[in-house]
């Protein structure tokens, strides 16, 4: 067991160094660091309308949210271009054959591959959510560690993304596994905005007037077995806007993104035993 | 050490080894050879697990070569070997000693010294996107020989190897003999195979069709070209 641990660990640290080593994935933090250093002025509090000064907390609190959907979602785009060339370049440079001939086992090596991706990503996200973090800190003068627990809450859509992609790899060409999870997350995200109007008051009454509230029962179910990417990023934001929540339904986007995330992972376990290393 | 056992690997309607049964013992030197699409890289990967068999078993030191535990001291150089073009050679010879668990001071020593045996001492700290074929080879033999395997399957050694490389892996491997190694070669260059091997196998169309001892296989002046030849062509 100790072995095998030491063997995913040692998969996860090359795969996190050759990524890093890259100079595209080097260039795509420094942009997205200097671009939230860039519009910390918005972060500043001090907004006025019609010559009133606006509440700075509660200014501050809507930027920074914003700005941490911004990243989750920049964060989801980034693991999904990691993930996508993964097994096709360790094919190509030779590393699968290298490693696989050792007596490392190939869930020990998907595993490997599953875990330096997640950690990166997650690393890449943390790392841009602290600083805007620190942004806020400063300008409020007051420390808020709650806004660092969504950033980890948010890692489960890294995870998803990241098993999805490999696996999706194995099946069809790299851009075509990218853009479908990519798809799918737009899909979540599109599906979340238009419950949310859905159940406003109006969208109530419109519904009413058209009569077609009873023929969403079907698109509600799909609705609700969807990966709930944009669920998870909402729970996450609840949490830095310190909003009450709402029981089950709360975690229920957790849990749903979770056992997608593992079901995912055990195709990938399944289709990657039979594929053939070259 | 390597056993098959009516081994049968089909790709859809091709069947690129077809029932193939021998064995390997412990120190010998063994060859496996056969025209380009033979199936001899087909059973190193079987042998690897790299890919399974239709049918049939295959074995290393009687452990199920699809058990990873069969792995344990193989050393492999595959035909068309291939390092990350941002390691360099002493890099990738480090990652691989990691792999096998040896432990880091051990696993600098081992490097220095293969480093020195494939003759590549000076060029080990270089990328490997500025080596050549035959360098990238020396090193993925270096790699191979990483923790004291005590079997090498080898799939084209020489290939991309300039006369002197080709020499020196030959001299490299007769060394390797006297240290009791099993040697599975598959190799176009029966001039090298016959300076090294003891026994070799000759497979066409994914069959069996001799193996023995080399000095058996050659009688009456011809050379395992001769032999390999005849054979083939029917």
């Amino acid at each position: 067991m100790l072995k095998a641990r030491s063997s995913i660990i040692r998969i996860a640290k090359y795969t996190l160094m050759d990524q890093v080593r890259q100079k595209s994935f080097i260039m795509m933090f420094v942009i997205c660091a200097l671009s939230i250093l860039l519009i910390r002025s918005c972060s500043q509090g001090s907004f006025m309308v019609n010559g009133q000064a606006l509440d700075a907390d509660a200014i501050i609190h809507v930027v920074s949210k914003v700005i941490f959907h911004i990243i989750t979602a920049g964060a989801m785009l980034l693991a999904a271009l990691l993930s996508m060339r993964v097994f096709k370049r360790d094919r190509d440079e030779g590393m699968q054959s290298c490693i696989l001939s050792k007596p490392v086992t190939r869930w020990q090596y998907v595993a490997g591959k599953i875990l330096g991706l997640w950690v990166l990503s997650v690393i890449f996200m943390f790392i841009l959510h602290s600083i805007v973090f620190i942004i806020v800190s400063i300008n409020l003068k007051v420390v808020m560690p709650e806004y660092l627990i969504p950033s980890l809450l948010c890692s489960f859509n890294l995870l998803f993304v990241v098993v999805a992609v490999l696996l999706f790899s194995l099946l069809m060409s790299d851009i075509i596994a990218f853009l479908c999870v990519m798809g799918i997350g737009v899909i979540s995200f599109v599906a979340d905005g238009i419950f949310a109007m859905s159940q406003s008051q109006m969208g109530q009454a419109m519904m009413q007037q058209s009569g077609s509230a009873s023929d969403l029962s079907g698109w509600k179910v799909i609705y609700y077995l969807w990966p709930k990417l944009s669920g998870i990023q909402q729970i996450a934001s609840s949490l830095i806007g310190r909003e009450g929540s709402h029981g089950f339904l709360s975690i229920y986007p957790v849990i749903n993104v979770l056992i997608y995330a593992l079901s995912l992972g055990a195709l990938l376990f399944w289709r990657f035993r039979n594929e053939e290393i070259i | 050490m390597i056993k098959l056992n009516a081994v049968t690997k089909q790709y859809g309607s091709l069947t690129a080894v077809d029932s193939v049964s021998f064995s390997v013992k412990t120190g010998e030197y063994f060859a496996l050879l056969g025209p380009n699409g033979a199936g001899k890289t087909t059973i190193v990967k079987m042998l690897l697990d790299f890919t399974q068999p239709t049918s049939g078993s295959l074995s290393i030191n009687s452990i199920l070569s699809t058990q990873a535990a069969s792995r344990t001291a193989i050393g492999y150089l595959a035909e068309n070997h291939h390092i990350p073009p941002h390691l360099s050679g002493w890099q990738y010879l480090q990652r691989c000693a990691e792999l096998l668990n040896i432990d880091r001071s051990d696993a600098t020593d081992q490097c220095r010294r293969i480093v020195k045996q494939i003759g590549m001492e000076g060029r080990e700290n270089t990328k490997a996107s500025t080596y050549s074929k035959g360098m990238i080879q020396r090193f993925g033999m270096g790699a191979a020989l990483l923790g004291h395997p005590k079997l090498l399957l080898l799939d084209e050694p020489t290939s991309g190897l300039d006369p002197i490389g080709i020499r020196e892996i030959r001299q490299l491997l007769e060394s390797l003999k006297e240290q009791g190694m099993t040697i599975f070669l598959n190799s176009h260059l029966l001039s090298e195979v016959e300076k090294i091997c003891d026994n070799a196998a000759i497979i066409n169309q994914g069959k069996l069709l001799v193996k023995d001892n080399i000095s058996a296989l050659i009688k009456n002046g011809d050379t395992l070209e001769d032999v390999f030849v005849r054979l083939v062509k029917g």
